[in-house]
């Protein structure tokens, strides 16, 4: 039994910070070729294809070698999903774990062509208490225009595995938006990339995560700016409670050539344990004078003056706590415009939290 | 709009060579042999020979490290990591050498230690040439002086706190360090002792494609307060110089250390420091520095907030120019409850140059009530220089305030437009912005240092702005 090291930060810092990558139990990885049959779709638009995907994976960081070949050789679902519309469409693809469902390996390829409007949730969720193993790859090309919303949940036990890349390409003046809620996973680990190479191109990441008993969350978002007056904004609101472990990284590099860009990134992270452990790099790196960058990292339990006060309204103090992760992922979730799917994750939140 | 020019800073009272007249200087290289042949030279006791050969065999084993700038121009093998000056310590400055004399006359030293110092320490390549501490000092027991009196002296005290505090397989420079080293300052304040005028050890490597290792240990015992002050330089050559010296605070209960560096090695120093204060219950350690100097600076002090109630700040600036990779910081460790630890650190780099500031903050699960503030703020003066933030802020308790921010960017056109608005030229709003940037840490630095900072930067910048 040894540990594979997988989502190694574009630059590395001293090996003693242990933040420069995580390592994994390799036995994690080596599951059996399986099936996975129970995906639903839905897609009420004509404009949207959804097809078989057989684009090669090419990707600049991504998790892995190991994680990314096991997704080129053994995905059992692979989808292409072309945008083609000027409308505004929705499209939603479930991914449910069940008994005969456990292990996911996905290919996902999404082009938004150019003037279209798109908001496309990928939910991975599986029955209580199953353990499932997900690895996952989604490539978004964003072309000239185009304004994409992506939500991705994750609603996986906390006894399973959850692995996520996710490659952007975005090109002038599009607006990619996505907002990942990080709920399930013994180790849930996401590396998140985009090339933001248009001019005035902009692309928003909105994270929640929850992390409880022994989950180990491991976060690596990366945001290249190469156009000129393109903008970044990374927010992360967390909670951890137990022996919950969350590695943050995340790094905004402004690359020469993209003037007037902005970058800003935002981590908090809230302990509701003395047990739970909030690692956090949020790194800046720039190449480029006449740019804007800044980023902010906070952690601490929940305030008591907060607390205080809710607490006198008659609410006992697990309620309380509720009410103020709430408080603070809301304009997170407010991004989700999918009633039903909102819904679902403040239940989630609740549940999470008990 | 027309571009801010600001020149690298102004080395030349740095950058005067005197001839390389040595009374003995080691073959280059790092082997068993050349260690304990510097060890017969400095007349080591026993256990410190064994030390240094223990040191070896863990710099031996470690690696480079896999992180931060590019250290592969440095060649050990052509570094010399012994180079004793022609002449003993002295306590007169009328005793040293007219060349070496001259050479701290024009940093300024014998008349600082004059206007302002209760003490100072000169060292020139690997060996002390002058110390002196003021007489009343004497009497209240505290003792300043170079390491190898010190381990002649006062042999228990060294023993039981050299390289306890730094341990030699910190890090591969550190076992280095720990096997050459040679000079550096011995401080110890006795109990309730407080020092009203700063002590000052200043470095000056001459010699070329050598190293200095010297060691500075400090005790500050429980209720004291001291200040101390350190400066370095050296003429530029063409070959790598190396810079691998070690600082050991031991601050303890209720004790406060305030320690002020100005680093402006030459252009050609790898500069590879290690710094490090174990402080004790409701004591404080204050970092204060300016990093100017050397090729590549690798430099993170680090506090160890090891008793209740424990406090530190780190004050820096780093400024790049042409050539310079300064990856700089800090690290804090909260080790026990009720700590704090507050970090303002800003960058300049222009022409090219490069500025890290990379940090840890920790705090432990035994650390609960504690609470850490970083800023860090960057600023660039032209599309061709490099600044990176990498910080780490690890917490493993849940009763703690931290907060970390951080700034990137070039000198704004709207405080341009104001102040240009209120009748100040473009250039000298230019020159009044990066002044007021350097400002927060130039106004912690002695009066001295705060001028020397401020010529290191200002000078330039008349007249090169438009």
């Amino acid at each position: 039994m040894s540990n594979k090291t997988i989502n190694e930060t574009p630059v590395r810092t001293s090996k003693s910070f242990n933040i420069n990558n995580i390592k994994i139990n390799e036995d994690i990885f080596s599951k059996e070729n399986s099936d996975f049959n129970n995906v639903e779709i839905i897609n009420n638009s004509s404009k949207v294809n959804i097809e078989n995907n057989k684009t090669p994976i090419n990707l600049k960081y991504g998790l892995g070698e190991e994680l990314v070949n096991e997704v080129k050789n053994y995905a059992n679902q692979n989808f292409k999903i072309v945008v083609d519309s000027k409308t505004s469409t929705e499209t939603s693809m479930f991914f449910n774990f069940d008994n005969n469902n456990t292990s996911l390996i996905e290919n996902i390829d999404i082009t938004a062509k150019e003037d279209t409007t798109s908001t496309i949730i990928i939910k991975y969720e599986a029955i209580k208490d199953l353990e499932c193993y997900h690895n996952g790859v989604i490539k978004l090309n964003a072309k000239k225009n185009s304004n994409v919303k992506i939500v991705i949940l994750n609603l996986l036990s906390d006894i399973s595995n959850n692995f996520i890349t996710i490659d952007n390409n975005i090109e002038e003046s599009v607006n990619v938006e996505y907002t990942i809620v990080d709920f399930g996973g013994q180790n849930t680990v996401t590396n998140y990339y985009s090339n933001v190479q248009g001019d005035f191109a902009e692309n928003n990441l909105n994270t929640i995560y929850i992390g409880k008993e022994k989950q180990v969350i491991d976060l690596n978002y990366i945001a290249e700016l190469y156009g000129k007056k393109s903008k970044v904004n990374i927010e992360v609101q967390g909670a951890l409670k137990d022996k919950a472990k969350k590695n943050f990284k995340g790094t905004i590099d402004f690359k020469k050539g993209c003037k007037k860009a902005k970058g800003e990134e935002n981590e908090n992270c809230m302990l509701l344990s003395d047990t739970a452990k909030s690692i956090a790099l949020p790194m800046l790196l720039c190449s480029e004078e006449d740019v804007e960058g800044a980023h902010s990292s906070s952690a601490g339990k929940v305030g008591d003056k907060e607390l205080f006060y809710i607490m006198s309204r008659g609410f006992d103090i697990k309620e309380a706590q509720k009410l103020l992760v709430r408080a603070n992922f809301n304009k997170i979730l407010d991004n989700i415009k999918n009633k039903e799917i909102k819904c679902k994750v403040c239940k989630e939140i609740d549940l999470r939290l008990d | 709009m027309v571009k801010t020019q600001i020149q690298e800073i102004d080395t030349n009272i740095y950058d005067i060579k005197n001839a390389d007249n040595y009374d003995f200087k080691m073959q280059k290289g790092i082997t068993k042999e050349i260690v304990e042949e510097i060890s017969k030279q400095k007349n080591d006791p026993e256990w410190m020979r064994e030390f240094r050969l223990k040191a070896l065999e863990v710099y031996n084993e470690l690696e480079m490290p896999t992180w931060g700038p590019d250290l592969s121009e440095l060649d050990m093998d052509e570094i010399a990591t012994y180079v004793r000056p022609k002449t003993k310590l002295n306590t007169s400055w009328d005793e040293v050498p007219d060349d070496i004399k001259k050479t701290f006359d024009r940093l300024g030293i014998p008349e600082a230690e004059r206007k302002s110092l209760a003490g100072v320490g000169a060292q020139y390549d690997s060996e002390v040439v002058y110390h002196s501490m003021k007489e009343d000092l004497i009497k209240q027991g505290v003792i300043y002086t170079d390491m190898e009196t010190a381990i002649r002296d006062y042999p228990d005290l060294v023993k039981q706190y050299f390289m306890k505090c730094v341990p030699v397989n910190d890090h591969k420079f550190v076992a280095l360090h720990g096997a050459v080293w040679s000079g550096g300052s011995f401080v110890y304040v006795p109990k309730n002792v407080k020092l009203d005028f700063p002590l000052q050890s200043y470095f000056r490597l001459n010699s070329p494609e050598s190293g200095q290792f010297e060691h500075t240990l400090i005790i500050v015992e429980e209720g004291a307060s001291l200040h101390f002050i350190e400066g370095c330089s050296a003429p530029k050559y063409n070959k790598v110089n190396l810079h691998a010296g070690c600082v050991e605070l031991i601050v303890k209960d209720n004790a406060y250390l305030r320690y002020s560096t100005i680093e402006n090695w030459s252009k050609n120093m790898m500069n590879l420091n290690t710094k490090k204060a174990m402080i004790g219950k409701n004591a404080q350690v204050d970092w204060v520095t300016g990093s100017f100097g050397s090729k590549i600076s690798m430099l993170y002090p680090l506090s160890q907030l090891n008793g209740e109630g424990a406090k530190t700040e780190y004050t820096g600036i780093s400024f790049a120019g042409e050539g310079q990779n300064l990856d700089t910081g800090f690290k804090a460790i909260h080790n026990a409850p009720n700590t704090s630890s507050v970090v303002n650190a800003k960058s300049i780099s222009k022409n090219g140059g490069k500025c890290t500031y990379r940090s840890l903050i920790k705090i432990s699960p035994k650390a609960k009530g504690s609470k850490s503030s970083v800023s860090c703020e960057s600023l660039m003066l032209d599309d061709i220089s490099i600044s990176d933030t990498i910080p780490v802020n690890d917490i493993q308790t849940d009763e703690v305030e931290f907060s970390h921010e951080a700034k990137i960017g070039k000198i704004s056109d709207k405080t341009i437009f104001y102040l240009m608005s209120r009748g100040i030229s473009e250039e000298d709003a230019k020159a009044m912005i990066v002044r007021g940037f350097a400002y927060p840490i130039s106004k912690e630095l002695p009066v001295e240092y705060a001028v020397e900072m401020n010529n290191l930067i200002n000078l330039e910048l008349e007249g090169t702005i438009g």
